[in-house]
């Protein structure tokens, strides 16, 4: 096993936004802010967030900010619950966020949540408990969780726990490893764990790990780096990340590292991509890696940035 | 070199009218597919490489004739038969631009008008929103058309999508909101995860229940296209989540037909999880149907019914795990059927089917439903003794199994577990010997 190569995963990150112009990167410039928060917040987890220009990067987010107050992945796009958070964490990263109209981001957000607590993606109605996190990490970053009926959204959030112990993305769908992160992470912003089964959803989480020691996302899955972050924040989150195997899960992330060129895939030996590369890293951080910097399992911003932002110390 | 500087935005416009054209002569496309230049010419039997698209025709004089030449698919780009579509990757990148300028034309074109009709007079907005679709140039076609091909290009271009439904939510004709669906359909038979095509789907069914006569049917078809698409594509979490969302439109029959259907598919699947899930989603919704609490009577009027089909899932399972070694999902299965089968039949527990225990013919005992686990379970164990992988899973499975279900059962029900496997050096013991690299969970567990 080798060593996190933090240099060439920085010069990846710094390469990746020059290219723009081929097909592949045309067909997600629809997701670029998420692309955007993946990428910055790689950065700084690994200390090198002052190497890009800020100033530009803001005035760029601002530029996919629809009237609604919601933003969009990229300018001239629909605005979407997905790419707000994305929005707002990046500002909250770069301590920005008072270029924004605070309120009208929040009521934007707000105004997805339905009657029965649930949130939709956008105006046309889609319900999801990806949403219901998004919509409570955002409110929680721009301190104004009191727009919504919390309780409710506790409630609909509830809903969707299965019999196994994990959640799907609505009532009954199926647990998936990035619902229940989504789904314990909406619980914890709002101070409600007590509605988990730690110990059955612990096990399920548990049971992701394989023997090359990577983590699936759901029985019979193969496993992806991706999930060191879905199942290892969640673990942390209800606090049973003692049960897994840390030292091979870290070496499975490692194994996945493009050592020549930076960045890391889903798997050994594949393409690498930026949103891997933020997932391994911030895997990594979690697994308290020398030399990354802490995340918050639940805002999944880096633990200094929350505490600036949501504690003030 | 795709093609030359100049003229270059003339060519992709032209290749997009080509596009748009086969897609309006052909409505029953059922394929696309994107491939290589030189496989593009094999299947055309040509030779040409280029796809300068002003080449061709450039001997005609006559405007008439040129026109009509223009619309001649390029056959270095195209290639079209029995509804199926391939477009040379080369031309991705040009068609992909001009579709989107297209598209963003439209909207904004479409975007105003609207403002303008909704403003001065509502008349004429109904008078345009009335006009069918298919009259050419009207701003809503134009949007209907343009993102039609960006979204065949790029299918999770998510502002088309709502463009398309933005046009339609101001039109109520039915035959409109089948065409998304086609549309959706074909999508997904080349990106079957795509969130946003499945999305579409939801908000057309949920916009025509109601007003659609033939609910039933358009439910049944969805199903069935979930099942063609996890075909292609196993354990597809956005295609299952889809066929579990339908299950609120299903009345009971449907439900049983769709049980059956499913238990075919899984008997070839049986890694799929999300098939299971859908089968555990579908029972769970019949017991939830028979056993509404305010109808006691209802209720214990279906309990023998109910238990005929969670006996015959567990034993259709426990062929299955005997059948295929060490499949994971099988063994999720039944820890579900377990869990739901101590709750509701085991007759001394407070629940829904209290009244069950006057039923004759129905076995509430804990004691005898252990025994016949803890027999699956020593019978798996013997399959360690293979030199395969597949048997060290599959007695890691069933341990783990065992310890699921003692977590089930009430330490009033007075079973002693560690009695049964003392000969094995009790369930932990085993479990780390099993698999090692779970120590410190089974440590957690049994602490």
């Amino acid at each position: 096993m080798g060593e996190l190569e933090m240099e060439k995963h920085v010069r990846y990150i710094l390469t990746i936004e020059k290219k723009k112009d081929d097909f592949v990167s045309l067909v997600i410039e629809h997701l670029r802010i998420n692309g955007a928060y993946w990428g910055l917040t790689t950065l700084d987890l690994l200390g090198k967030i002052e190497t890009i220009d800020q100033d530009e990067v803001v005035s760029w987010v601002m530029k996919c900010q629809d009237e609604s107050g919601g933003f969009a992945g990229n300018i001239g796009h629909d605005p979407h619950i997905l790419y707000t958070l994305s929005a707002v964490q990046i500002l909250a990263l770069l301590d920005k966020l008072d270029v924004l109209d605070i309120d009208k981001v929040s009521n934007y957000v707000a105004g997805l949540q339905n009657e029965d607590g649930s949130f939709s993606g956008d105006i046309w109605g889609e319900v999801d408990t990806r949403f219901s996190y998004i919509a409570i990490c955002c409110l929680s970053i721009l301190r104004r969780l009191e727009k919504i009926n919390v309780e409710k959204a506790v409630d609909f959030v509830v809903r969707c726990k299965n019999l196994d112990g994990g959640f799907g993305s609505t009532p009954g769908g199926e647990s998936h490893a990035g619902q229940i992160f989504c789904c314990v992470g909406a619980l914890a912003l709002t101070g409600s764990l007590h509605h988990i089964d730690r110990d059955l959803l612990g096990w399920w989480l548990c049971e992701r790990q394989v023997k090359s020691g990577g983590l699936n996302g759901r029985p019979e899955k193969l496993p992806d780096v991706c999930y060191s972050w879905w199942v290892l924040s969640s673990l942390v989150m209800i606090d049973r990340v003692h049960w897994i195997d840390k030292e091979k899960l870290a070496r499975f992330i490692l194994d996945c590292q493009d050592k020549e060129n930076g960045g890391i895939s889903d798997r050994p030996d594949d393409a690498v991509d930026v949103f891997h590369t933020y997932f391994g890293v911030a895997g990594l951080s979690l697994l308290e890696y020398p030399g990354v910097k802490a995340i918050d399992p639940a805002y999944a911003l880096p633990v200094d940035v929350v505490n600036k932002i949501i504690f003030k110390k | 070199m795709i093609m030359g500087e100049a003229g270059s935005q003339e060519n992709s416009s032209r290749l997009l009218m080509q596009l748009e054209h086969i897609l309006g002569s052909d409505p029953l496309i059922d394929e696309v597919g994107f491939i290589h230049p030189t496989q593009l010419m094999a299947l055309n039997g040509g030779s040409t490489g280029s796809l300068d698209v002003s080449a061709h025709g450039s001997q005609h004089s006559s405007d008439h004739v040129v026109e009509t030449d223009i619309l001649q698919p390029n056959s270095s780009v195209f290639w079209i038969k029995d509804h199926k579509l391939a477009i040379s990757t080369q031309a991705l990148l040009p068609l992909h631009n001009a579709a989107k300028h297209a598209f963003t034309t439209a909207l904004r074109q479409y975007k105003m008008l609207h403002n303008i009709c909704t403003k001065t007079d509502r008349l004429v907005d109904e008078t345009v929103s009335n006009r069918t679709l298919a009259s050419e140039n009207l701003p809503e076609s134009e949007v209907m058309k343009h993102s039609k091909s960006l979204l065949l290009l790029s299918c999770d271009f998510g502002s088309a999508w709502n463009a398309r439904k933005l046009v339609l939510s101001k039109n109520q004709q039915l035959s409109l909101f089948m065409d998304e669906l086609l549309l959706s359909a074909l999508i997904l038979s080349y990106s079957p995860k795509s969130d946003f095509a499945w999305t579409h789907r939801r908000w057309v069914i949920k916009t025509i229940s109601g007003k659609c006569p033939n609910m039933q049917e358009i439910v049944e078809k969805e199903s069935k296209l979930v099942e063609n698409i996890a075909e292609k594509l196993k354990m597809n979490y956005r295609a299952w989540c889809h066929r579990c969302w339908l299950i609120p439109y299903m009345a009971k029959e449907q439900m049983l037909s769709e049980l059956t259907k499913s238990k075919q598919w899984a008997e070839l699947h049986v890694a799929d999880n999300s098939c299971f899930h859908y089968r555990r989603k579908l029972m769970l919704r019949i017991i939830e149907d028979s056993c509404s609490r305010q109808l006691p009577e209802f209720c214990f009027n279906h309990v023998p019914d109910l238990y005929q089909m969670w006996k015959e899932e567990l034993d259709w399972d426990e062929t299955l795990i005997r059948r295929f070694i060490g499949r994971e999902a099988l063994w999720v299965h039944r820890r579900f059927l377990s869990q739901c089968w101590i709750k509701h039949f085991v007759s001394d527990l407070q629940g829904a089917f209290c009244h069950s225990k006057n039923h004759p013919g129905i076995s509430h005992d804990v004691h005898s439903f252990m025994y016949n686990e803890m027999q699956l379970f020593h019978a798996c164990l013997t399959v360690l003794d293979d030199e395969f992988e597949d048997g060290q899973a599959q007695a890691t499975l069933a341990a783990a199994y065992i310890l699921w279900v003692s977590k089930q059962i009430p330490q009033s029900q007075g079973i002693k577990l560690e009695d049964m496997l003392r000969e094995l050096g009790g369930l932990k013991t085993l479990l780390n010997k099993l698999c090692p690299f779970r120590a410190q969970l089974w440590d957690g567990l049994m602490s």
